[in-house]
C-alpha cells in the first residue's frame, strides 16, 4: 500500500497519480505494475490495460502541466516516461514474463552471463546441432544470393519446411510459458519458484529458436 | 555498440574459421550455445597422441561480432598449447584481451564453454579421465 505524497490518502490504480486529489507522485521506485495500477501477474487483459495507459497518459499528460510548478512538471514528465516504459514492456507477453521474473528477483537472459556452468547453461544438444545445422543451410544460400545466383528450388522449400517446423517448436515453448505462467499466477510460494525456474529455461530455449524464426523468414525473403 | 580495435580486427579477418573431421579419433568438437542471446559457436581442436599439443583449431560461431573475435581469439590461443594448458583459458583473459564492455561478456563466457566442450569431446573419445594430470613435457 502506498500513500498520496500530498494528501496522504491510499493511493488506489496506479501509484503514479492520486484518484483523490489528482496529484502527480515523484516516486521512481515505483514498478511497472504499479504504475499501471495491475495486480503483479502473468496473466492480463491487453485490451483492459490498454485503455488504463491511455487514460494516464492523457492524465499525467505534460502539456496539462504547462502552468503548474516546476516540480510539478517535472514529476508529469518523469510519470509518462515511467508509465510509456511500463506499458510497452507489460504489453508485449515476453517481455511481460522477463520483467516479472526479475523483479521477483530472478537472474534472467543477460543477468546470469558469466555465472553458471556451461553444463546447465546448455541446451539439449539435439537442438543446437538443429540449430547449428540450419544455420550453415543458411549461410550457404546467403552465400549463393550473394553471387547473385539464382535459388536452388530443392534447397528454398527444404529451408521454408524447416522453418515452419521451428515455428511450431517455438509455439510449444510459448504454449508452455503460458502454462506455466498460469500456475505462478494461481499457485503458492514453492509452485511459483518451480514455475519461475520452467519459464527461466523455457525463455532460454526460445531465444534460439526465435532467432532461427527471425533468419529463415530474413533469408527466404531475400530469395522470394 | 562501438567495438574495440581487436574485435573489429579479428571479425574482418576471422583467424581459423573451418571445419576439421569430426569423425576422427584426434579431433575434438565443442558446439555451445548462449541462451543470453540464441547465439552458437562451433570450436574443434586436433590434438597429436602423443604430446597431447593442439595442433590445429577451426571454429564456426553464428552470433554476433565479439561472439566471432572471442572465438577466433581461441583458436588462436589454444593451438600449440597441451590439453591442460587450453584449460586455463578463462573467459575473463579474453574480456581484458579484446576489451569487451560488460553486455558482451557472455560472448567470451561462451568461446570459454567451446574450449571444454572441445577438450571434453576428445577426452571422452581418447578415454582420458576428467581428473587425470598431464604429465609436463
Ligand atoms: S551477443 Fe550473445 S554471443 Fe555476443
Ligand atoms: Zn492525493
Amino acid at each position: 500500500m502506498n500513500h498520496c505524497t500530498s494528501c496522504q490518502k491510499a493511493l488506489e490504480g496506479s501509484w503514479l497519480v492520486c484518484a483523490d486529489c489528482g496529484a502527480v507522485q515523484s516516486d521512481s521506485t515505483i514498478d511497472f505494475f504499479q504504475a499501471l495500477g495491475h495486480e503483479r501477474r502473468f496473466g492480463i487483459d491487453t485490451a483492459a490495460l490498454e485503455r488504463e495507459f491511455h487514460r494516464l497518459s492523457r492524465r499525467l499528460h505534460p502539456d496539462r502541466f504547462a502552468r503548474a510548478s516546476a516540480e510539478e512538471q517535472q514529476n508529469s514528465l518523469a510519470a509518462t516516461a515511467l508509465l510509456n516504459d511500463a506499458w510497452r514492456t507489460l504489453r508485449d507477453p515476453v517481455s511481460r514474463l522477463e520483467y516479472l521474473l526479475k523483479l521477483e528477483g530472478h537472474a534472467v537472459g543477460e543477468e546470469h552471463a558469466g555465472k553458471g556452468k556451461s553444463a546447465e547453461r546448455q541446451p539439449p544438444s539435439d537442438l543446437l546441432e538443429e540449430v547449428f545445422e540450419l544455420n550453415v543451410q543458411l549461410e550457404e544460400l546467403r552465400m549463393s544470393q550473394k553471387m547473385g545466383e539464382a535459388a536452388d528450388g530443392a534447397v528454398v522449400k527444404d529451408l521454408a519446411a524447416t522453418g515452419v517446423r521451428f515455428e511450431s517448436m517455438l509455439q510449444a515453448v510459448d504454449d508452455a510459458l503460458a502454462a506455466e505462467s498460469a500456475k505462478w499466477d494461481t499457485g503458492a510460494a514453492e509452485a511459483r519458484t518451480e514455475a519461475a525456474t520452467r519459464m527461466i529455461q523455457l525463455l532460454d530455449r526460445r531465444r534460439y529458436l526465435q532467432n532461427l524464426v527471425r533468419d529463415v523468414h530474413e533469408t527466404l525473403g531475400a530469395a522470394a | 555498440m562501438a567495438y574495440s580495435d581487436k574485435v573489429v580486427d579479428h571479425y574482418n579477418n576471422p583467424r581459423n574459421v573451418g571445419t576439421l573431421d569430426k569423425s576422427s579419433e584426434e579431433v575434438g568438437t565443442g558446439l555451445v550455445g548462449a541462451p543470453e542471446c540464441g547465439d552458437v559457436m562451433r570450436l574443434q581442436i586436433r590434438v597429436n597422441p602423443e604430446t597431447q599439443v593442439i595442433e590445429e583449431a577451426k571454429f564456426k560461431t553464428f552470433g554476433c561480432g565479439s561472439a566471432i573475435a572471442s572465438s577466433s581469439l581461441a583458436t588462436e590461443w589454444v593451438k600449440g598449447k597441451t590439453i591442460a594448458e587450453a584449460m586455463e583459458i578463462k573467459n575473463t583473459d579474453i574480456v581484458k584481451e579484446l576489451a569487451l564492455p560488460p553486455v558482451k561478456i557472455h560472448c567470451s563466457v561462451l568461446a570459454e564453454d567451446a574450449i571444454r566442450a572441445a577438450i571434453g569431446d576428445w577426452k571422452k573419445k581418447n578415454g582420458v579421465a576428467e581428473t587425470v594430470a598431464v604429465a609436463a613435457n
